[in-house]
């Protein structure tokens, strides 16, 4: 076992990093000085931009996180671009609001995939390749509110966040200090994935929060930050970014 | 040998038969459906999992599912707009 910290990542692999939270994350990280290779199944033209300004900084592909023959091509393009990728942010995900009686099956098992199976399989990826080159590094895993409290037409999508969390804490001990993994769970906060929230459910969200407001991708970005370059010791936890609705 | 035909099912219900429903719905909770459309839903007591029940009501008379998500339920205000919905979502499965 190593008694130095893990390094700071400075190659990043953002996986839904064309919009919402996950583009913020990637100017973020860009600006803070590191190199972010960011996919999703669309490029946006804010994403294409970023990439095209900053070609030696920026990667940006066209990736269905649930087709791993096409993640593997881009994790193998970000290491010939970029360099050995030693942090991942599992951002990408796709949201629910139907009871749960009225999920389709299929509807069911594509929020699995997406959130809950893709991201695993993601996760296995990238550790192969760091353990196998003797390098250590930093995963961050986007979760929810949704994984430690109830709201209902969002089952599926809430149990595939609290997978995501469960597996980071045994993933932190089956890694060691080789790379430390930790979840931010952000509170609900304005996007496309967000924007089915009537305004009553959104008062509701905004009554029950301490700070009186709701979270934004904003307050997300300086603990992704830290969890992907600060010494900090932080291994298998699960941050929660949400104006205390869950206290 | 003796076969057991499966119950015969309809394909699609119309707004009357569904309102037989949404009465049956109502009673089993010792609730009246008024007459007409325009009885406000949170007057006669007819919750969201009200319209659940309904909508599996209706999935087991036409045999198949009516899967939906939940803005289209937010909107329901009246009698009418739970009969719209209904034959909405069977004309769209
Ligand atoms: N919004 C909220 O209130 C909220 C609250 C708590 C946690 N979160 C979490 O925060 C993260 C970001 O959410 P957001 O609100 O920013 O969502 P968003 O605006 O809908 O963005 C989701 C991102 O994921 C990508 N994506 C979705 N499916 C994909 C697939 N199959 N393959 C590749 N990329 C895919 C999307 O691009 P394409 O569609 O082009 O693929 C997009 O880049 C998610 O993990 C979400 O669960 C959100």
């Amino acid at each position: 076992m190593s008694d130095s910290p893990v390094p700071a990542a400075s190659v990043v692999l953002v996986s839904g990093g064309s919009r919402g939270l996950g583009l913020s994350i990637v100017e973020d990280l860009v600006a803070a000085g590191l190199k972010v290779a960011a996919f999703a199944r669309t490029v946006t033209p804010e994403l294409a931009k970023l990439a095209d300004t900053e070609p030696d900084t920026v990667l940006a592909g066209s990736v269905d996180v649930t087709d791993l023959a096409a993640v593997t091509a881009f994790v193998r393009r970000t290491e010939s671009t970029l360099g050995p990728i030693d942090g991942l942010v599992n951002n990408a995900a796709i949201g629910q609001d139907s009871l749960h009686v009225h999920t389709a099956p299929d509807a069911l098992a594509r929020l699995i995939e997406t959130n809950l199976t893709a991201p695993l399989l993601l996760t296995r990826l990238v550790l192969r390749r760091l353990l196998a080159t003797s390098r250590r590094g930093r995963i961050v895993n986007v979760t929810s509110i949704c994984a430690q409290r109830g709201f209902p037409g969002l089952a599926a999508y809430s149990a595939t966040k609290g997978g995501m969390e469960a597996a980071t804490r045994s993933l932190a001990r089956e890694l060691r200090d080789r790379a430390l993994i930790n979840c931010v769970a952000p509170g609900f906060f304005a996007s496309e994935m967000s924007a089915v929230l009537g305004s009553t459910q959104l008062d509701q969200i905004v009554r029950r929060t301490s700070t009186g407001r709701l979270t934004e991708p904003v307050d997300v970005l300086p603990v992704v930050r830290m969890l992907l370059t600060a010494d900090t010791n932080i291994h298998g936890q699960v941050l929660t970014v949400d104006g205390g609705s869950n206290t | 040998m003796n076969s057991i035909d499966p119950p015969a099912t309809v394909s699609v219900l119309d707004r009357d038969q569904i309102r037989d429903l949404m009465t049956q719905v109502l009673a089993a909770q010792g609730k009246d459906l008024p007459s007409g459309e325009s009885a406000d839903l949170r007057e006669i007591g007819f919750r969201s999992l009200d319209f659940s029940e309904l909508a599996l009501r209706v999935e087991d008379e036409i045999g198949r599912e009516l899967n939906f998500d939940a803005p289209g339920l937010r909107n329901i205000r009246t009698v009418g707009d739970v009969l719209d919905l209904l034959a909405e979502l069977q004309d769209a499965t």
